[in-house]
């Protein structure tokens, strides 16, 4: 029998009401198969979701869901997890509304490797609000707000999750729904915060203008500036610069986990140790 | 209430929830062995709709179903259905249907 995904849906809300060959619908499929994989319990697992249309996710999965303001995913998802540290905490945003509006939020989420899982699907494009640029926006293309071309450098979504301390990070595209499920799996697995940048498609807003109006058009596009991380690091710096490795680009499984440490400052009021020291940390400064 | 997947009608590789497809091509794009195909349909958002022209060239690779964004085709299991072996016949027809923009061999693709 195929997979039945009735069982984690809401059903009184489909169809989706996303566009037609809408990447997030391919993306919520195999976060769907992974969670089943994983045999996770529907009220072991909450989906934070921002505003977007990748605002959307939440509404259509049977978890326990929270639909939160724009950007402030990240910032629900803490209060949650410190709440339930045994559940799975999943947040799922789009490229304005992790890296633009709540990349504070971003940064320090990853930065503190509090254990739960960001998945960003990154269209390029601001979509639900009409086609305003971006931070990923790549430089030249037509948007609302840039109507000559946008000449804001494009940003690299997985460099900042690096940067700021993620303990897993990784790239995928929606070319590819199985690579997808598995990238899902290792990091819902993974013990930290999970940095997913997942690309997508858009192209009703951003295709439309850029000679990519259809979904297949798109796609190509996706499949042209994607790269294996293997193949990648073998392209000299020059051709490395239009191009994003995809797969696992940061794997640490040591680093410590806000929660457990929190757990400590827990043992502290209740008397049952004495305060944390710079000695208690592997890394003092 | 909606529903996503439709019972299993028996002896088809390939069924498809009509109410879910939005007609994106998706699952035509990904397609080895030339299945499907759009048609044009009237009474469809987008004018046209997915049809399974070549059930008896499925090999149940399942593709179109992992691809397909909105809960709409379903592959059946091997278990169910005894699925074709991938031909040279049966990739030229899938090319072809890719060179008539997504639709099936009888309609009339336009860019």
């Amino acid at each position: 029998m195929a997979f039945n995904y009735d069982k984690y849906l809401r059903l009184e809300k489909m169809p989706t009401l996303w566009c037609w060959g809408c990447g997030d619908g391919v993306i919520l499929k195999a976060f769907i198969r992974a969670v089943d994989k994983l045999g996770i319990s529907r009220d072991d697992i909450c989906v934070v979701s921002g505003i977007g249309c990748s605002g959307r996710f939440s509404s259509y999965v049977d978890f326990n869901t929270v639909h939160t303001t724009h950007g402030r995913t990240v910032a629900f998802a803490t209060g949650i997890k410190l709440v339930n540290p045994d559940k799975y905490v999943v947040c799922v945003a789009g490229d304005g509304d992790a890296l633009a509006i709540g990349g504070n939020h971003t940064i320090h989420g990853a930065r503190r490797n509090i254990d739960m899982t960001l998945i960003i699907i990154n269209n390029f494009i601001y979509g639900l609000t009409n086609s305003q640029t971006s931070p990923t926006t790549p430089q030249g293309m037509w948007t609302v707000s840039q109507k000559a071309g946008n000449i804001d450098p494009t940003f690299d979504a997985c460099a900042l999750g690096i940067a700021a301390g993620a303990s897993f990070v990784a790239r995928e595209t929606m070319l590819d729904p199985k690579k997808l499920e598995k990238i899902f799996v290792k990091a819902l697995e993974h013990k930290g915060f999970s940095y997913l940048d997942i690309i997508s498609n858009c192209h009703v807003n951003l295709g439309r203008k850029n000679q990519m109006a259809s979904a297949m058009e798109n796609l190509q596009w996706i499949d042209k500036i994607t790269m294996p991380k293997k193949k990648w690091d073998e392209l000299s710096v020059e051709e490395q610069k239009n191009i994003f490795p995809t797969g696992i680009l940061k794997e640490d499984k040591e680093a410590a986990e806000y929660c457990d440490l929190y757990a400590e400052i827990i043992k502290v009021h209740q008397g049952k140790r004495k305060p944390l020291t710079q000695n208690d940390f592997a890394k003092k400064i | 209430m909606g529903t996503a997947m439709i019972e299993y009608p028996g002896n088809v590789p390939v069924w498809v929830n009509k109410s879910n497809c939005k007609a994106c091509d998706l699952c035509v794009s990904v397609c080895p062995s030339g299945v499907l195909g759009m048609r044009y349909d009237s009474t469809s958002t987008l004018g046209a709709m997915i049809s399974i022209d070549h059930p008896e060239a499925c090999i149940g690779c399942n593709e179109c179903e992992l691809t397909c964004p909105d809960f709409a085709i379903y592959v059946a299991d091997k278990s169910q259905y005894k699925f074709a072996k991938l031909t040279d016949d049966a990739k030229e027809r899938q090319a072809q249907i890719i060179a008539n923009n997504y639709m099936s061999l009888d309609q009339k693709g336009v860019k």
